[in-house]
């Protein structure tokens, strides 16, 4: 067969599959995805010759316009065919179900890991600055940490603030900024042979050490610690299992096994996807109490506290308990 | 193997088993997909403050938010469309795709996208650049780990048309190759200046046979059997 009379042979089909395509493209653009159910099947049809026909194109070497059409083609419709679209509610029931806590499960020597690099440098600076308040100094610079003592001293308008943001809902776009900004350096850095993670998780940790080592020694401690034990259960969690997916990251890179450094890297990071999906929504959720229970100061100490160890009994149980039957 | 080791073309198959041409864009294209989403994301932060300044202490929360998602949920959104790729990325005809050709999965984007803060190290896409450069595949480190490619979209090709000259079958039996090269080079006479075209056309003079001619007459002839290969046999 000469390349005319194939092209002529199969002329209609590939114009009708180009149509196709491009009518799913503006579709897709303005958003209203009911394409017709005839119409998905007819296209997987003609998607599927047009692969046949690309083959027999190559194989006799027809000319390179034609080949090109095809690939052109069947490369559109191999995208629109293969691209996902279940995001749906089961998906999530599902990751929150199960995916989720198991994924932290299969992770826990990791999660252990920076747990330690977390808390040790918090308890270590924590006890060195409440006996030595200067210190605090080797830490954050003092206009630092004057502003910490600021934000927890006095009345309970300004508290946990900074002065220059004035409402909850000003703060609670700060604190996912923020927190965010922080879990996403201890993520990445796992890149860098996982140093990079344990240095903000250190570096974090001893932050975190100082200022309530500092602020307990200045004796404002009852309202830092009423202030941040809600929230922190979501937030410092979230922060170890962000700086566990980086070690995970690092590990894959430093310990390929049989795989590639490169295969083990990609392996590592679909292991822990899920850890980052979830820290992502912990770190809302932390950003929201932060922002708006946290600061009811008006509640009695005992209501706060109370909800405080719910609130970590809670997290801490999910992770532990939560999806290990039905495996 | 059609295109030489010069092209940094990377094949991946389909389930239907073919294999689709992958040609992943280089540092350049990307540079000026990222200005331009840069400055659309400048625009529309200019634009929410202008907003937000109206709204009082719940607009300063709606700007700050409005920031964290541009900063880190712009460019997964529009990855995860049917376009695969930011505004910027489809205004320079780019796309993200898996390594295996298929659109970008929700677990990657993420990924690559989050890991553009180890791009950024130490400074400017310093480390990102850098991977770009060194690789054949113009990879970035979030790209390395998350699987991706940022490939350019396939362009639209003119159809070929050949010269007008007479259909002539060849004098001897041909390979598929040669029958190939023979028909690019006659979809492409039209652009060559007429010596380029004789000197080129001259190393197929075998196929014409009439060893004694030269110059423009086994031009013609191989034009025409370019013709006659391609079924225009009046």
């Amino acid at each position: 067969m000469t390349p005319l009379q194939f092209e002529s042979l199969y002329e209609a089909d590939w114009k009708r599959l180009e149509d196709m395509v491009q009518q799913c493209l503006a579709r897709g653009r303005r958003g209203a995805a009911r394409a017709p159910a005839v119409q998905g099947e007819q296209l997987a049809i003609l998607y599927r010759r047009a692969c046949e026909q690309l083959a027999l194109a190559r194989q006799r070497a027809y000319p390179p316009y034609l080949v090109e059409r095809l690939e052109r083609v069947t490369g559109d419709a191999h995208q629109l065919i293969y691209q996902r679209r279940q995001f749906g509610a089961a998906a999530f029931r599902e990751f929150i179900a199960r995916g989720f806590p198991r994924t932290v499960r299969q992770h826990r020597y990791y999660v252990l890991a920076a747990s330690l690099l977390f808390l040790v440098p918090t308890l270590v600076l924590g006890v060195l600055i409440h006996q030595r308040p200067d210190l605090v100094l080797s830490v954050m610079d003092a206009n630092t940490a004057d502003m910490f003592e600021q934000m927890y001293s006095g009345d309970g308008e300004s508290l946990g603030r900074r002065r220059d943001v004035n409402s909850d809902w000003a703060m609670f776009g700060y604190y996912i900024r923020n927190n965010v900004g922080v879990s996403f350096q201890c993520f990445a850095g796992g890149l860098f042979l996982g140093l990079g993670s344990i240095f903000y998780l250190v570096f974090n940790g001893a932050q975190a050490g100082a200022v309530a080592g500092y602020l307990t020694e200045r004796g404002l401690g009852d309202t830092f610690y009423s202030f941040v034990v809600t929230h922190a259960s979501f937030e410092l969690t979230a922060i170890v299992l962000s700086g566990a997916a980086g070690l995970r990251l690092g590990n894959g890179l430093l310990a390929p096994r049989r795989l590639t450094r490169r295969a083990s890297l990609v392996k590592a990071a679909v292991e822990v996807a899920p850890m980052v999906y979830g820290f992502a929504l912990m770190l809302l959720i932390a950003a929201a109490i932060e922002g708006f229970w946290s600061s009811a100061t008006w509640l009695p100490g005992v209501v706060r506290y109370s909800v405080a160890a719910a609130c970590w009994a809670g997290v801490l149980s999910y992770f532990i308990w939560q999806g290990r039957r039905a495996d | 193997m059609r295109r030489g080791a010069l092209d940094t073309l990377i094949e991946a198959e389909t389930p239907e088993g073919i294999s689709l041409e992958l040609r992943p864009a280089g540092l350049p294209a990307r540079f000026f997909a990222f200005l331009l989403d840069w400055a659309i994301r400048i625009a529309v932060i200019v634009a929410a403050a202008q907003i937000s300044a109206l709204m009082g202490g719940i607009g300063t929360a709606v700007w700050i938010i409005s920031l964290f998602v541009l900063e880190w949920l712009y460019p997964v959104a529009f990855e995860l469309g049917r376009a695969g790729a930011t505004p910027g990325k489809s205004a320079m005809g780019l796309r993200v795709v898996m390594d295996s050709g298929l659109p970008v999965t929700p677990a990657a984007s993420l990924t690559r996208n989050l890991l553009r803060v180890a791009d950024f190290l130490p400074l400017m896409y310093g480390f990102g650049i850098i991977s770009m450069l060194l690789r054949k595949d113009f990879k970035r480190l979030g790209d390395l780990v998350a699987g991706t490619m940022v490939v350019h979209r396939p362009r639209a090709v003119a159809r070929a048309s050949l010269p007008e000259v007479e259909a002539v079958a060849p004098a001897i039996g041909i390979g598929l190759t040669e029958q190939a090269a023979i028909v690019a080079l006659a979809s492409r006479a039209s652009r060559m200046t007429g010596e380029r075209l004789d000197e080129l056309a001259a190393l197929a003079a075998p196929v014409v046979g009439q060893p004694g001619d030269s110059g423009a007459v086994v031009t013609r002839r191989v034009l025409g059997v370019a013709r006659w290969l391609m079924g225009q046999r009046k």
